[in-house]
């Protein structure tokens, strides 16, 4: 019997694991090779370099701004889109909001399921300085001296870019921690309420540690979201200005496939897996050892 | 369980059902294409009396052809040329693909240096042909030119220079173009302006009409960075003496620590002033359509291609003209050379025909294609007489002459120098355009790059 489990449970995960192994390790292992050599896109030979690519790495100064930004995206997003995604949650599953909950769910989903190009060209036109959404809303309402030229100015341009993401992917977030709010058993918020626990108290003390498993799931997806960013400023900025609204995964884009580097880019790539590698097993074992007390 | 089966039936149906799918299109398709070679190879037959140059009959003769130009009108004005040619020469199959620029440049980076290479392909001049004909695959076509000097006398000379490395000539220039500023002729005559033909009296023009209330009297889209770089090559190209140029230029060589090109950066810092503030934000489409189009920037740095786009936003009585960039009072460079490039085929010396190959190459860039190019697209063909008064824009015969009179063409700035000292240049550019970075501060940026690859 229990062989015969065995075989089954191979059989079962063998192809997953072909699979995964052709498309996920394989390139993975070629791209560590990768990143220890100089080749261009057209070359037919790869030469060995050694260390040179990280010793570049480490003197690479957009590395540094790239780095930057990243972070700034990652703390922004777990902010606005874990923080505020999961009090936005746990106000639409409120009684209060019982019959409006349907219709803002579905408005507050809506940019999820644009196409992310689509955002971004919609976004080009809000923030355009002479006819956008954003500076004639502000001229409108009098805030004339707050109209700012927000892609092409420096101190305002990531923070430009990183709003788009916000504004696309709280929603989804949101959805996630409506599921998981609805799993809570309402006899936990009825019995709260019957101690006298107010709304907020109840959301502190039931919701959140409730939907614990949730948080580590959307943090990990915000955090190696805001890592592998590439979309928002290629479009918006490609970087622009100067390198103001540079991110890890665009530097990497440029540098081997407009710089004609692979050998650095896949440098590059190696810096971002360990980035996200590191954060995703530390919220993983953080969130994975509180399960286990419980 | 019973639904659990009946789901995993429907699935295993589904699955070999799209499996015989494929199957039935793959057999279905290989007896179709034999059915239509066999079509094509009895037409042949009877074509073959009237026309001499079709080879012996029964050769199938299968050219794969690759471009970048996915978008109408070009992509149905290949497919028209291919199938007039298709029709011309019965032998002949012409398999055409296409992708957009950059991607094109990816692939045919990928592809080139391997068995996979197309048989015709197009391609840039200066370094990105370099790299082409460094994959060792690219065909020398200098006797393609020798032997039909009817044909090859009718190219334009400067663009031929453009494919030529080591007196060997690489490719067939198919389009040409060149940058020079184009202005508003009812402002410059209301404002009683001259042509400036030095960079101070260009200032002067640019007080002028900033007094006369232009806010922006010349304009650009500097979050495009190859617009910077369009600039940034010109102002290079007439400042700095072209030997030391020419080694900069050069990835194995390039050091950038002439003085002079910090003196082309700080000309960029005064130019960059005259463009506004909004400048850094918008891209060179916008700035076209809805500054220099509509009259409320005077002056903007284009294409002499970007000639049908201007065409179709400007109001009926909008008159322009062009004149080429201004020489620098202590500039080096040659004043008459015009910043432009020609575009075109080159032939992989890997091709199963290549006689079949110049063939059509040389059908397609004569009056056949060189015609349709400018009238149906716009772009100026490198054909000298392919077209005239009759079918093509006073505006677009102009255009060539420039480039015919242009002492010489010199290559986009990021066509002549390395993607890894370019970048730097035109993020620097840009941060100069928001006061981020001063000329020196980004010199020496690219000084550093330009080392590093050394």
């Amino acid at each position: 019997m229990k062989k015969r489990r065995n075989i089954e449970a191979l059989a079962f995960t063998v192809p997953a694991l072909m699979i995964l192994g052709v498309f996920v390790f394989y390139p993975l292992v070629r791209n560590i090779i990768y990143s220890f050599q100089s080749f261009t896109l057209s070359s037919v030979t790869k030469e060995w370099v050694g260390l040179k690519n990280y010793a570049t790495l480490l003197s690479d100064k957009i590395i540094l701004t790239c780095l930057k930004n990243n972070i700034l995206y990652a703390l922004i997003s777990i902010v606005i889109q874990v923080g505020f995604g999961l009090v936005l949650a746990a106000v639409l599953e409120d009684v209060a909001f019982r019959k409006l909950a349907p219709t803002l769910r579905s408005i507050y989903f809506i940019p999820t399921v644009i196409s992310m190009t689509v955002v971004c060209l919609l976004f080009d036109f809000v923030y355009n300085p002479q006819m956008g959404l954003l500076n004639s809303f502000l001229e409108m309402i009098g805030l004339e001296s707050l109209t700012k030229i927000w892609l092409g100015s420096k101190k305002t341009a990531m923070y430009a870019v990183i709003a788009v993401s916000q504004w696309q992917s709280t929603g989804y977030v949101t959805m996630l921690f409506i599921v998981a709010i609805q799993k809570i058993p309402r006899d936990l918020y009825e019995a709260a309420e019957v101690d006298g626990a107010s709304k907020i108290k109840r959301f502190f003390y039931i919701t959140v540690p409730q939907v614990r498993q949730m948080f580590f799931v959307t943090m990990i997806l915000t955090v190696s979201g805001a890592f592998t960013v590439f979309n928002e400023p290629y479009i918006l900025t490609s970087g622009g200005p100067g390198t103001a609204t540079m991110v890890l995964s665009l530097h990497m884009y440029q540098t081997g496939f407009v710089k004609n580097n692979m050998g650095y880019a896949s440098t590059i790539a190696m810096l971002i897996f360990v980035i996200t590698a590191v954060l995703s097993s530390v919220q993983f074992f953080s969130f994975g050892a509180e399960k286990e007390e419980r | 369980m019973k639904m659990k089966r009946a789901m995993a039936l429907a699935l295993a149906a589904a699955m070999s059902l799209s499996l015989a799918a494929c199957g039935g299109s793959d057999s279905g398709n290989q007896p179709a294409a034999g059915g239509n070679e066999a079509g094509a190879n009895t037409s042949g037959g009877s074509a073959g009396g009237e026309n001499q140059a079709a080879p012996a009959e029964g050769d199938k003769v299968v050219i794969n052809f690759f471009h970048r130009w996915p978008n109408d009108p070009k992509n149905s004005m290949f497919n028209e040329l291919i199938q007039q040619y298709m029709a011309e020469n019965p032998n002949v199959t012409i398999n055409m693909d296409c992708i957009l620029n950059d991607q094109y440049k990816e692939k045919i980076r990928m592809v080139v240096s391997t068995d996979e290479v197309p048989d015709i392909f197009s391609s840039w001049s200066g370094t990105f042909a370099q790299e082409m004909i460094a994959s060792g695959n690219v065909a020398s076509l200098n006797d393609m030119y020798e032997a039909d000097t009817e044909w090859s006398g009718k190219i334009a000379q400067a663009s031929v220079d453009g494919f030529t490395f080591d007196g060997q000539i690489y490719g067939v220039p198919w389009s040409q173009d060149g940058k020079v500023f184009f202005y508003n002729k009812k402002i410059f005559a209301d404002n009683n302006i001259q042509i400036p033909t030095t960079w101070n009296q260009f200032i002067g023009v640019l007080d002028t009409l900033k007094a006369a209330g232009y806010e922006t009297p010349v304009v650009e889209g500097l979050s495009d960075s190859w617009a910077i770089l369009h600039y940034l090559g010109t102002m290079n190209q007439r400042m700095v003496d072209p030997q030391v140029l020419a080694k900069d230029y050069d990835a194995a060589t390039g050091e950038f620590t002439d003085p002079a090109y910090v003196e082309v950066l700080n000309k960029w810092q005064q130019l960059v002033s005259y463009m506004g503030d909004t400048c850094v934000a918008i891209d060179h489409e916008t700035a076209r359509n809805t500054y220099f189009a509509t009259g409320e920037a005077p002056i903007m740095y284009l294409q002499l291609a970007e000639i049908p786009h201007i065409e179709k936003v400007i109001p009926e009585d909008f008159e322009y003209g062009f004149f080429n960039f201004p020489a620098f009072e202590e500039g080096k460079g040659d004043t008459k050379a015009l910043t432009g490039a020609p575009e075109g085929f080159m032939i992989s010396n890997k091709t199963k025909y290549p006689e079949e190959c110049q063939k059509f190459l040389k059908w397609l860039v004569s009056k056949n294609g060189g015609e349709a190019l400018t009238t149906k697209c716009g772009d100026i063909s490198s054909v000298d007489g392919a077209v005239d008064e009759t079918n093509a824009l006073p505006a677009q015969l102009e255009a060539m002459d420039i480039i015919k009179y242009a002492s010489f063409l010199a290559p986009w700035f990021d066509n002549a120098c390395d993607a890894s000292v370019y970048t730097v240049y035109s993020q620097g550019a840009q941060a100069i355009a928001t006061g981020d970075e001063t000329p020196e501060s980004v010199m020496k940026q690219v000084q550093e790059a330009a080392a590093s690859i050394h």
